[in-house]
């Protein structure tokens, strides 16, 4: 890493415009293309700051500054356009979370990274829609988290309540959501609202270590620990009434159910494993990149298609879970409101994945162009009429689901033309953190944060009340900045804001 | 975008035609007669030239639809449409290879529709009848006019059109079907803007795209039936709460 004093490191960043900046060319060694990264004022002192912080004499350790990372990610082989940075950047493995990046397909340099894609392959936000108004749910919400709590198993170390063996596993991960299907646990409309269809074709069981299906094969069907979270939610305020109607949201205060969860160990232990083997490959072919972190393997060679055959199975196995977990609270809200999902109208409003790794076309300077997109804590957005999104939002464009932190709100978006043609259809994913775990664990105190949320009304169950700190609102950005940034800059268009009142955790 | 069309064709002053003018009208159709469609010889065109009795160019003008054989519009701008619709495809087919870059990559391949939709109802009719019996397309061409469906030169095409709206109007699938109920959207208010300064792009593909949406739809439908079909065979959602463990 080049050393510069901060005031040097300034000269490579540039203001466009109130919502973005430029990276130039230099910032870090070796750089393909620019980066570029989208904040409002409160965000850029965040970035700024942690830039800064980095440049002090003698910091040493953690990980690079966001920044630095978006750079990084600019100087690997086959990149095409930008290096993108999304408001809610913070620092991860590699990547950056909140970094997107585009690789071309046709240029056999190009290649995949699991760092792009991160350990905890196919996270992603479900949202279930209700019939129900906040009315019928605020008397009984307390009984509504124990009922939730009670029928998904959340926590590090929890098992799932459905009936697996190692047969049901291999098929569940060659099928994704059609297996969910096949075995009843989905609605037919469930995989025609999710991103990919719930299924990924490329997906290939055969390509998992043992160890993977070994640690997956409990965990399917719980909601995990972590910033992981099933949310009951109701709809707070409507900006584009058009769109929500489209979504099924007709009202202020309307229920809405938000699932965030992943691939579990399963997912980890994918990654974990690429990441060994890709090491041999980049000397095997002398791929050189600017941190150890960004591991990566050419496309085109075995480790690279190891890598994305068995991330595809990994990313079906989320939707599985998701899926899932769709059930379980299906039937508990059946139970408790003594009826059926059916007539309680739960539909999946729309499943989107934020860890994840697809090949797309996109246009590149004019030409349409086959390219892998790595999207590590960044949604798709797509426009309205791309072909990719499901037929009942062809007019309004792909429903953008934004998870907020515990406590505070959760936002619908929906993409735009420009954030196709600006960020190859990609924007945020939720809040980001702005402390990282140890020192959220340090700086608070876990009563505290749960009395808060007792205080404003929320509902809450938690596995590990002791973690509970490290996911606290005080350690991430405001995702309304994060939101309101991603609106203004025209990458996506602001739709539904949600606000829980009942929350149940790892 | 008729001024369009008379723009390509080479019309000295399209801008500047009032279509209501009933003798503006004769001298545009004569002038598309003289350029392009040249149906008569030059010294038929006698009676259509003779701008000055109108009575007997009417009487000119009548026979000259029946030669064309054009269908029966009510207003002379419809009449006047299918006119330069036609001078066009004429000049089109004069030299086909000229237009041949048009298509292409940049334009789209243009499907051959007329050749598909014989196909479909050559198999519908399992070659028992003759879809270009002078019967048959008299046929078509009447049921088109009862049920109001546009011209268009190739009968098959129009039959298509035919039943469409037979399945979707007529058909007692459609009498039975409840109303669609919901908000109504204004189509042309959506987010998705193709051309804000050009409604003769922007209107009708907003509708070609409202019909993709509505085929895309039904298609759909169908899947999800499908799945919902085969789920009753295989569907058997169990869980055990033994196996379940909350973590830490």
């Amino acid at each position: 890493m080049v050393v510069r004093p901060y005031s040097e490191e300034l000269k490579y960043l540039e203001k466009i415009n109130d919502h973005c900046w430029r990276i130039k060319k230099g910032f870090q060694p070796n750089m393909n293309v620019e980066g570029v990264f989208y904040v409002n004022s409160r965000l850029e002192q965040l970035i700024l700051d942690e830039l800064k912080n980095s440049c002090r004499p003698g910091a040493i350790g953690g990980f690079l500054p966001g920044v630095k990372q978006i750079a990084n990610v600019a100087a690997l082989p086959g990149i095409v356009g930008r290096s993108i940075g999304l408001p809610d950047i913070h620092s991860g493995y590699g990547f950056a979370i909140g970094n997107m990046a585009a690789f071309d397909m046709d240029d056999p340099l190009s290649v995949v990274s699991p760092g792009g894609v991160g350990f905890d392959i196919n996270c992603g936000v479900r949202l279930l829609r209700t019939n129900l108004y906040e009315k019928d749910v605020q008397p009984i919400k307390e009984q509504l988290a124990q009922s939730l709590f009670d029928h998904i198993p959340v926590g590090v170390g929890s098992k799932g309540v459905i009936p697996m063996n190692a047969r049901d596993l291999e098929e569940a991960l060659e099928m994704g959501m059609d297996w969910s299907l096949r075995e009843g646990y989905a609605w037919a409309e469930d995989k025609e609202h999710c991103e990919e269809y719930g299924r990924m074709l490329s997906a290939d069981p055969g390509k998992v270590s043992m160890r993977a299906k070994k640690r997956g094969l409990p965990q399917l069907g719980t909601l995990g620990a972590g910033n992981h979270y099933a949310e009951i939610q109701v709809v707070d305020e409507i900006y584009d009434k058009w769109s929500a109607s489209k979504m099924g949201i007709e009202e202020k205060g309307q229920v809405v159910v938000m699932i965030h969860s992943g691939s579990r160990g399963f997912g980890h232990q994918v990654a974990t494993d690429a990441l060994v083997e890709m090491e041999k490959a980049m000397k095997r072919d002398q791929i050189e990149t600017n941190d150890r972190q960004l591991a990566c393997a050419r496309i085109n060679s075995v480790e690279g298609q190891n890598y994305l055959k068995a991330m595809a199975a990994a990313a079906n196995f989320a939707w599985v879970n998701r899926s899932s977990m769709t059930f379980l609270t299906r039937q508990a809200f059946a139970k408790m409101f003594n009826t059926t999902p059916d007539d309680l109208d739960m539909h999946v409003i729309y499943d989107v994945s934020h860890n994840i790794a697809k090949v797309e076309n996109h246009i590149v300077d004019g030409k349409e162009r086959k390219l892998l997109v790595h999207r590590k804590g960044s949604t798709r957005a797509f426009p309205p009429h791309h072909p990719l999104i499901p037929v009942d939002y062809q007019l309004t464009g792909q429903p953008v689901l934004v998870g907020g932190t515990m406590g505070t709100c959760s936002y619908v978006l929906t993409g735009t033309e420009r954030g196709m043609q600006e960020t190859f259809g990609s924007t945020c994913h939720g809040a980001g953190r702005a402390l990282s775990r140890s020192k959220s664990r340090r700086n608070l105190d876990y009563k505290e944060v749960l009395d808060k949320l007792e205080q404003i009304g929320i509902a809450i169950r938690v596995a590990s009340p002791k973690l509970v700190m490290e996911e606290a609102p005080e350690a991430y950005k405001d995702v309304t900045d994060v939101v309101d940034t991603c609106h203004a800059a025209g990458i996506s268009k602001k739709c539904i804001k949600m606000r829980p009142i009942a929350v149940i955790k790892g | 975008m008729l001024k369009l069309k008379l723009e390509a064709l080479g019309h000295p002053t399209p801008n500047n035609i009032a279509f209501s003018n009933r003798k503006e009208f004769a001298s545009t159709v004569l002038w598309l007669e003289d350029q392009t469609i040249r149906l008569y010889p030059i010294e038929g065109r006698d009676t259509m030239r003779n701008l000055e009795d109108m009575p007997a160019w009417e009487e000119g003008y009548k026979q000259y639809c029946t030669d064309l054989s054009m269908p029966p519009f009510e207003t002379q701008l419809e009449q006047l449409t299918w006119l330069v619709g036609n001078a066009m495809r004429l000049e089109f087919l004069d030299n086909p290879s000229q237009y041949e870059s048009i298509n292409g990559v940049t334009e789209g391949q243009p499907k051959n529709n007329g050749a598909q939709s014989q196909e479909k109802v050559q198999t519908i009719f399992d070659g028992k009848i003759n879809v270009h019996d002078k019967d048959f397309i008299a046929g078509v061409r009447t049921l088109a006019t009862k049920l109001q469906v546009p011209h268009h030169p190739n009968h098959l095409l129009q039959l298509q059109a035919i039943t469409r709206i037979v399945h979707e109007r007529i058909g007692p699938a459609s009498m039975n079907r409840k109303a669609i109920t919901g908000t109504p959207f204004p189509f042309d208010k959506g987010n998705d803007v193709v051309a804000a300064n050009d409604p003769a792009l922007d209107y009708p593909m907003r509708i070609l795209r409202l019909l993709q949406i509505q085929s895309l739809r039904q298609l759909q439908t169908h899947i999800n039936e499908t799945i919902v079909a085969v789920q009753s065979l295989t569907a058997n959602p169990k869980t055990d709460t033994k196996l379940g463990k909350v973590g830490r």
